[in-house]
């Protein structure tokens, strides 16, 4: 039940993502040069470790789905047995790559700021920061739900299908983010 | 599910060929269109596709079949509050929220701290208090 509200309502976040896309695409094919001497200014490395890590985290964040479908909130082993960690590890681990994608988001936004591109500078300027600054805001938006996530468990005395359906639902949202930010680097890093 | 992973899933086999004509008739250059009906496609092949696993995963159902009775839905449907003050609380920061926006800035700042307020209470109603488990 929880689960089809869920996957309903990302498909509605898809067109909310649609309509930042085809705002990207208007003002690049409306804005001739523009888009070649901006795009040049990119990082594409810095961009592409951020997004490998990001990747990366919807694994670590589907193995938490695995403990919490087995009921596992604790690891029970050694801190290193992976093979052993609970739901409550991996979600960690998945919120620490997620900040650490939200930290370089950051980093790249203060670099491109110096060399000029900011939001109200032009029309890519504003392109660039509306889609990559709306998907940030809903990686942080996840990153306070896998807390919450988090709490429940630690709340709870009794590991039960209520903590992990939440997880579940959770966790597609966290692939989603991660699908629309596959989308968004293709589009603005690779395709330029 | 066969039934509800078709009724969403055919609308990609509309919506993805549509867009490729819109694309043609409109000489690629008018992408609100484009992306717009394309990403219908996705949002229909979301849904229908994931019906579709669940499906599969959960088997026939009782309301799958013609024969079945109304007994053999019974059993546990899933977690649902019988009652919450919290949604209240949430949509009145919410409110708040907007009016902060229209009217003063600083209405915010008071109806952020109850939104946070609203989202830990609505998170962790079943998880504590008489609830606790």
């Amino acid at each position: 039940m929880v689960s089809v509200g869920t996957v309903v309502w990302l498909s509605s976040e898809l067109m909310f993502f649609a309509g930042l896309f085809a705002m990207y695409f208007t003002l690049r094919s409306t804005s001739g040069e523009l888009w070649s001497e901006e795009t040049a200014k990119l990082n594409f490395p810095f961009a592409l470790v951020n997004t490998i890590v990001l990747v990366l985290s919807s694994f670590t964040c589907q193995m938490g789905v695995f403990a919490a479908e087995r009921l596992q909130p604790r690891r029970s082993g050694g801190l290193f047995q992976f093979a052993r960690w609970g739901m409550n590890e991996w979600f960690i681990l998945t919120f620490l790559m997620g900040a650490f994608f939200v930290a370089g988001q950051s980093t790249e936004y203060a670099m491109l700021t110096s060399e000029h591109v900011t939001l109200n500078a032009n029309a890519y300027g504003s392109a660039f920061y509306m889609t990559t600054g709306f998907h940030g805001l809903h990686v942080i938006g996840g990153l306070i739900a896998f807390l919450f996530i988090l709490g429940r468990s630690f709340a709870a005395k009794k590991f039960g299908h209520f903590e992990a359906t939440s997880a579940i639902v959770t966790s597609y949202y966290w692939h989603f983010v991660d699908v629309v930010w596959i989308g968004l680097f293709l589009v603005i890093y690779v395709l330029k | 599910m066969k039934i509800e992973s078709w009724l969403f899933g055919t609308g990609v086999f509309f919506f993805v060929p549509v867009s490729i004509v819109y694309g043609f008739l409109t000489d690629w250059k008018e992408w609100v269109g484009i992306l717009g009906i394309l990403l219908v496609g996705g949002l229909a092949g979301m849904i229908g596709a994931y019906l579709g696993f669940t499906g599969k995963r959960v088997g026939m159902r009782p309301e799958d079949r013609d024969d079945a009775e109304i007994h053999e839905g019974a059993g546990e449907q899933g977690h649902f509050s019988p009652w919450s003050w919290w949604p209240l609380v949430l949509g009145l920061a919410c409110a708040g929220g907007f009016l902060g926006l229209a009217v003063g800035f600083w209405i915010l700042f008071v109806a952020a701290g109850l939104a946070v307020v609203a989202l830990v209470g609505w998170v962790f109603e079943y998880s504590r208090g008489d609830h606790a488990h």
